[in-house]
């Protein structure tokens, strides 16, 4: 054998060896159930994966927060592509989750197919729909009037852009505002029909710009898409498009406007500008979800919506603008809420709807 | 009609500059690397580890020049991975640019786990170089070119400097001309006494210095954190830059400009409404502009004579 | 009697068994791997009594000695990563226990999911590779395959097998044209290829998100960003229909793709085409001395690199997905790269490489959700992996420096000058 050979059969010796050494105690599929006299609460995230800042974060949050209150082990586990959404939440169950929750409706295919091979695991899936008249009763839908946020924030943008605008030298007098999307998909398009019409509403004149941007990743063109908006007037950018959209709303603040947050209060992007965020409930719907669950209380096979009328959707704290906002626009704002609440006005949940181009 | 004559104006221009930053570091980088006879389709790579170590040392240093410093740094080192790989090992360049670009992506993910403790996106930094934004006096007043060239921020003003640097070194300095020969006839400068391979390996790190500072404007002058991905494609539409501009650091920078230009216009057609048609058939035009520019520009232009052509030298080192 | 008159025989033999043996092992069945060894003994027992039994033994020395590399590579990769966990923190050994059991064993079919757009990709890659191409934008080549898969299926209504073929064959063909422009533009322009079929990637990529809202449910629906679920007469078959144990989602892409990649290797090793492929890819000039057209055949072999990879988006749909979602960035193009390179583009090579691709994101989730490692560690170990590819090199520079050192060495001691 030449030299070369020599070598590599050296080295798979003791590949081998090392091999044998880690299997030594033989397969198991034990994992650390062995802490695990708490119950556990699992959660798979999309492929996005956690650090998305506000979607799996948020489930996440919810999800911890219940752990903490209820003395739960949480675990999580970040799919990377489809195939493993499947093997990820039944392996959650089979690990004895009590509850299981899917983020992202890519996975709704895979829970119900894993919920019901696993009936005494509770699954909650966020933003996915279920059909009740087909749901399996251990899965429940969580689902999200994000129209309904973005019809708030509209009422205030609407207000503040031009008739208020004095307030601040950040509002201007040309009556445009912007928004910057990520990948044009529902929930994004909710946000932004919800977001005109509440625009429209308080003041029908105004110019609503938006840009799509196609990905939720690259600030660079969250920030040139709000700095073009800018430059054609708008004062007010409302960013839909994730971390993208964490560009626009920097760049609004150095361009001296103002910007509204989404999904979560953002307003610790930039303090000065931003107005608001309009939230989702996501981490009170996880930890709500939780909390039914270890009370016996849950109701599953069917969606459980969350809209103004849970408090789960509507508009993160002025913050920094609690000062500057007049009280007839808080008021205006309240309104909005209440006849969200009561059913007077029902935001629109598509460009169609709405009748926007976009 | 109205409305695309509306598009038309200064900011447009400005925009194209800041878009067009990063890919013309990268793509000067690249010539001067390529120029050496090291084909380099790792600056994505490059410009990620650019972007994020400029990103962790401006966040725990709380100074973004620090950063900026890091991320030219992290950029360097890294390329010199591809640099031995090709000049020493001999590796494909083509293979070792691409397994660069993959190995980058995890390497990123890791560490941000560990120094963030989640993957996705930085937490902000204190102060960005944005805050440095400067006009130059006087300068700044032309109308249209003053906005674009004399009031930017620091790495924009960097990257001006080195397309003119890179044009001096590679046309003027006798290294320059010595990089140049080794993409062009090596044998012939080996005979002269000139080491190909130490040639090569300058190429290779001054398109990592190069790429490291796109990243690093990326992500501390443009943007205030890190995103995983943040590059999107960048890199190679700066070797796209590079080859348009027919392997010279002027033809880099007019093409960058291009597609920086086509990306900042299709943002405000979309703005302008131009067309009632789904926004990504706008999303791609700037792609679209850079297989119309490759396809249509690359016959007049040739790339080093030795450029991915692998190099071997015995030498007597006693 | 003529030995090669038994070949039909010896063949057919091999091949059923063959057959058998991996659609047993792919279903998790793992002693369908004696079948599998079975099927390579009876081959090599016709070629031993064809040719000779040194002959033949040459032949498996060699098919064994090109494995070694990226073996040694892997193992090499495995250490390095064992070592950075114990760096970070982490158990290397509780970690790579559950990586390997979980790829392996438990979530085999999982992996197995995972590898089949993976094949089919590397293919791709591997071949426009031999003809010194590199069909970076295989992602893009995917997406035409899935869009067209996506919409045959739901509008097709026709009896299954006749239906699926044809959903394959124009799936591969629209995605080979995909290819056209970047390919036209090789030939007549010198336009390099890396950066035309990127764009193209990234295009296929935005105007997928226009087909999917086009062929989907309404947005408030509750299935927003999909498409409509395709026709159950057009999915492909699933290992359980023959082995009711199998796990119920694994499809027959697999076997369909060992097919493509026997395929793709028979054009290289022995038509004139793979012929000229790979003298134009080893030598483009003296392939032109030689006479061969290499306009043309670089044409080809970057549209047949596209129809490989519009399998690959196909079989997604058809076999696994039945649907086509947006936002799904499983990016089996890209990775299809570091599988053709990690097997040396050797067509049979890439049926390995993409298993173990498999295996490796298979058993990276089970491994995370076990042992809290994160999982990219396994990006990390993929890339050391590749990198390490580079091993064949420094195995060579290695030799070399040492045969140069020998030899300094006998010169000194007492060699003629």
């Amino acid at each position: 054998m030449n030299k070369f050979t020599r070598i590599s059969v050296i080295i798979l010796v003791l590949a081998l060896a090392f091999s044998g050494i880690v299997f030594a105690n033989g397969n198991s599929e034990k994992t650390d159930t062995a802490a695990a006299a708490k119950i556990i609460v699992g959660m798979a995230t999309d492929t996005g994966g956690l650090g998305d800042k506000s979607f799996n974060d948020g489930s996440y949050e919810g999800v911890k927060k219940a752990a903490v209150d209820f003395n739960l082990d949480a675990r999580v586990v970040e799919s990377k592509q489809q195939t493993d959404y499947v093997p990820n939440l039944a392996g959650l169950a089979e690990d004895g989750s009590k509850v299981v929750f899917a983020i992202g409706f890519l996975m709704a295919d895979a829970m119900i197919e894993v919920a019901k091979n696993n009936p005494d695991t509770v699954f909650a899936g966020i933003d996915i729909g279920l059909d009740p008249a087909t749901a399996p009763k251990n899965v429940q839908g969580l689902l999200f009037k994000e129209q309904e946020s973005g019809y708030v924030a509209g009422v205030l943008a609407g207000l503040m852009t031009k008739k208020y605008a004095s307030v601040s030298d950040r509002l201007n007098d040309d009556n445009v505002v912007g928004m910057v999307l990520g990948m044009d998909i529902p929930p994004v398009e909710r946000y932004q029909a919800g977001f005109y019409a509440g625009v429209k509403s308080v003041n029908p004149d105004c110019k609503v710009l938006s840009v799509v941007t196609g990905v939720f990743t690259d600030q660079a063109k969250g920030k040139e898409s709000a700095l073009a908006m800018i430059e054609q007037g708008a004062d007010i950018i409302f960013q839909i498009a994730g971390l993208t959209g964490i560009g626009a709303l920097n760049a609004a603040d150095e361009a001296g406007v103002a910007g509204i947050g989404v999904d979560v209060d953002q307003y610790g992007v930039a303090p000065e500008a931003i107005m608001t965020s309009a939230v989702k409930g996501i981490t009170q719907a996880t930890y709500l979800t939780v909390k039914d669950v270890i009370n016996d209380k849950f109701v599953g096979g069917g969606n459980r919506t969350f809209g103004i009328n849970e408090d789960a959707t509507g508009i993160a704290p002025y913050h920094n603008w609690n000062s500057l906002i007049p009280a007839e626009v808080k008021d205006a704002v309240d309104k909005a809420i209440a006849d969200l609440k009561s059913g007077k006005v029902v935001a629109p949940a598509s460009r169609a709807e709405a009748g926007y181009e976009g | 009609m109205e409305g695309i004559l509306a598009i038309l104006n200064t900011d447009l221009l400005v925009a194209t500059i800041r878009l067009s930053t990063p890919i013309t570091l990268a793509a000067v980088g690249a010539t001067i690397c390529e120029r050496s006879g090291i084909v380099n389709i790792a600056m994505e790579g490059m410009m990620i580890m650019g972007a994020f170590f400029a990103v962790v040392v401006a966040y725990f240093t709380g100074n973004p020049w620090l950063g900026l410093l890091a991320g030219v740094v992290a950029g360097g080192i890294f390329s010199l991975v591809h640099a031995v790989a090709t000049v020493t090992f001999h590796l494909d360049h083509v293979v070792s640019g691409a397994v660069l670009n993959i190995l980058s992506f995890g390497i990123v993910r890791y560490l941000m786990v560990l120094f963030f403790g989640h993957p996705g996106t930085t937490e902000p930094i204190p102060h960005g170089l944005n805050e440095y934004q400067f006009a130059i006096p006087g300068l700044s007043k032309i109308p249209v070119l003053g906005s674009m060239f004399f009031n930017q921020t620091p790495i924009v003003y960097m990257s001006f400097l080195l397309i003119i640097a890179a044009l001096f070194f590679l046309k003027r300095t006798k290294v320059g001309l010595h990089l140049r020969a080794a993409g062009e006839h090596p044998m012939a400068l080996e005979t002269i006494g000139v080491s190909v391979y130490k040639m090569r390996y300058l190429g290779v790190l001054i398109s990592g210095l190069f790429s490291g500072l796109a990243g690093a404007y990326l992500s501390i002058e443009n943007a205030v954190s890190f995103t995983e991905g943040m590059s999107n494609g960048r890199g190679f539409i700066a070797l796209a830059a590079m080859i348009s501009g027919g392997w010279t650091a002027i033809g880099s920078f007019l093409a960058a400009l291009f597609f920086g230009f086509a990306d900042a216009f299709q943002i405000r057609m979309q703005i302008f409404k131009v067309l009632p048609i789904p926004a990504e058939i706008f999303i791609i035009f700037p792609y679209v502009a850079t297989v119309i520019a490759v396809a249509g520009l690359v016959r007049k232009s040739r790339s080093p004579k030795a450029d991915g052509i692998d190099f071997i030298i015995e030498r007597e080192d006693g | 009697m003529e030995i090669t008159k038994l070949k039909p025989v010896f063949y057919t033999l091999a091949a059923i068994s063959g057959v058998v043996g991996m659609a047993m092992y792919f279903s998790s069945i793992f002693s369908g791997i004696f079948l599998i060894i079975a099927a390579i003994v009876i081959y090599y027992i016709y070629r031993g009594l064809l040719t000779s039994y040194k002959t033949a033994k040459a032949e498996v020395y060699s098919v064994l000695k090109s494995m070694l590399i990226p073996l040694v590579g892997i193992i090499a990769a495995i250490l390095i990563g064992a070592i950075i966990m114990v760096l970070t923190g982490y158990n290397p050994v509780r970690a790579y226990k559950a990586l390997f059991y979980g790829g392996f064993v438990k979530n085999w079919s999982i992996s197995v999911l995972n590898a089949t757009p993976l094949l089919f990709t590397g293919l791709s890659v591997a071949f426009a590779f031999k003809a010194g191409l590199f069909n970076i934008g295989a992602e893009g080549q995917y997406y035409v395959g899935a869009m067209v898969a996506t919409f045959l299926g739901i509008t097709f209504n026709l009896p299954p097998v006749v239906s699926i073929i044809l959903i394959f064959i124009i799936g591969g063909l629209l995605a080979a044209a995909y290819n056209f422009i970047p390919a036209l533009l090789k030939v007549k322009t010198g336009a390099h290829e890396v950066i035309t079929t990127m764009m193209f990637a990234h295009i296929a990529k935005y105007l997928s998100s226009i087909f999917i809202r086009g062929m989907g449910g309404d947005s408030a629906g509750s299935h927003p960003y999909v498409t409509d679920p395709i026709r159950d007469s057009n999915f492909l078959m699933k290992f359980k229909t023959i082995f009711p144990s199998a796990n119920y989602r694994v499809h027959i892409g697999i076997l369909i793709g060992i097919g493509m990649a026997l395929l793709v290797s028979y054009i290289l090793y022995r038509t004139t085409f793979g012929y000229e492929i790979r003298a134009i890819g080893q030598n483009k000039d003296a392939a032109r001395g030689q006479g061969i057209n290499v306009g043309k055949n670089i044409f080809i072999a970057l549209l047949f690199a596209g129809f490989l990879s519009g399998f690959a988006g196909v079989t997604q749909v058809i076999g696994l997905d039945h649907k086509m979602f947006e936002n799904l960035n499983a990016g089996y193009g890209w990775n299809g790269v570091s599988v053709a390179l990690l097997a040396a583009n050797n067509p049979i090579g890439v049926i390995f490489t993409a298993l173990l691709w498999g295996a490796l994101d298979a058993g990276g989730q089970y491994m995370s959700r076990t042992t809290q490692t994160p999982n990219s560690i396994v990006e990390i170990i993929k890339g050391i992996i590749l990198f390490l590819l580079v091993a064949k090199y420094i195995w060579a520079w290695l030799g070399h420096r040492l045969k140069r050192w020998l030899g300094k060495r006998l010169q000194k001691n007492g060699g003629v000058q």
